[in-house]
């Protein structure tokens, strides 16, 4: 048993960068053919992207790695809101951080955010993680 | 329109799916890859990561129902003249971890289409609400999906 964490309690920063191999990987686990992420003239020339594309949800599932991380094994992901807000491209660093905003005897409420190198939020969201042995 | 099942896909969740789909997000929690850890745990053996289990029940299109752009068409959504579409955000609700082997039935339903208009012109917010069940119908988790869709 430990104490609930107090709010106002940072989670540790969890800092990616991902690679346009990384980004492929990502589409094949997902069976996704769009080409923004892994045809870079296409992302380009034809949707006007300056590179890559990241997906939407690779930057959740960061994130969700973010949380699950300082859970630890016992913590259990209840439920995950976000909205994509910016877009970020091959090569852009992703801060995830998050603090706790409130404890309940066997659940703790997290306000989260990803930002970019330019402090930009690119994903806000929240989350519940649920202690059932805390 | 409003109400309407949009589609409904069954699909088996396998470690070998989940452990590449961690490993492509870098995420190599133990929970995930050490049937051992899991089972210290509580868990019968490794679980599938929470985001993770939308994606079993997809269904397989194949390459002439691609477009060009490599994305799916979705002939069930009346999105005429909006082509291009980007996720907007979810919202999910996790009941139950998800086991390797379970099987998942998906089964989404169109919940608002809504014109809005930004700084670079009209675009649709569309939302569907997903609930995935196990066979013997319990509801695992649900999820509220945003999607843009843009001229």
């Amino acid at each position: 048993m430990r104490p609930p964490p107090p709010p106002g309690d940072p989670i540790p920063a969890l800092t990616v960068t991902p690679t346009p191999t990384q980004l492929f990987a990502f589409s094949a686990a997902t069976h996704n053919a769009h080409r923004i992420h892994y045809d870079r003239p296409w992302a380009v020339d034809v949707e006007g992207h300056p590179d890559l594309v990241i997906h939407g949800p690779l930057q959740a599932a960061i994130l969700t790695r973010a949380v699950l991380d300082w859970a630890g094994p016992t913590g259990r992901l209840h439920r995950l809101t976000f909205q994509h807000r910016g877009s970020a491209y091959a090569g852009d660093t992703l801060h995830c951080t998050g603090t706790v905003t409130a404890a309940r005897p066997t659940a703790v409420d997290l306000a989260l955010a990803i930002t970019n190198s330019r402090d930009e939020v690119l994903l806000p969201a929240t989350a519940t993680v649920v202690f059932p042995t805390w | 329109m409003i109400g309407t099942v949009l589609n409904r896909t069954r699909g088996t969740v396998t470690a070998r799916d989940f452990q590449r789909w961690a490993a492509a997000v870098n995420d190599l929690n133990p929970l995930y890859f050490d049937p051992d850890h899991a089972r210290a745990n509580g868990h019968p053996d490794v679980l599938a990561p929470p985001l993770y289990v939308q994606y079993a029940p997809l269904g397989v299109p194949t390459l002439d129902q691609l477009r060009p752009d490599g994305t799916p068409d979705r002939p069930a959504l009346p999105l005429d003249g909006y082509p291009r579409r980007m996720a907007g955000g979810q919202d999910a609700v996790f009941h139950h971890p998800v086991h390797d082997g379970t099987a998942i039935t998906a089964t989404t339903t169109l919940t608002a289409i809504t014109p809005k208009t930004g700084r670079s012109g009209p675009f649709l917010l569309v939302t569907t609400h997903t609930t995935y069940t196990t066979d013997d119908d319990t509801l695992v988790a649900e999820i509220t999906d945003t999607l843009i869709a843009l001229p």
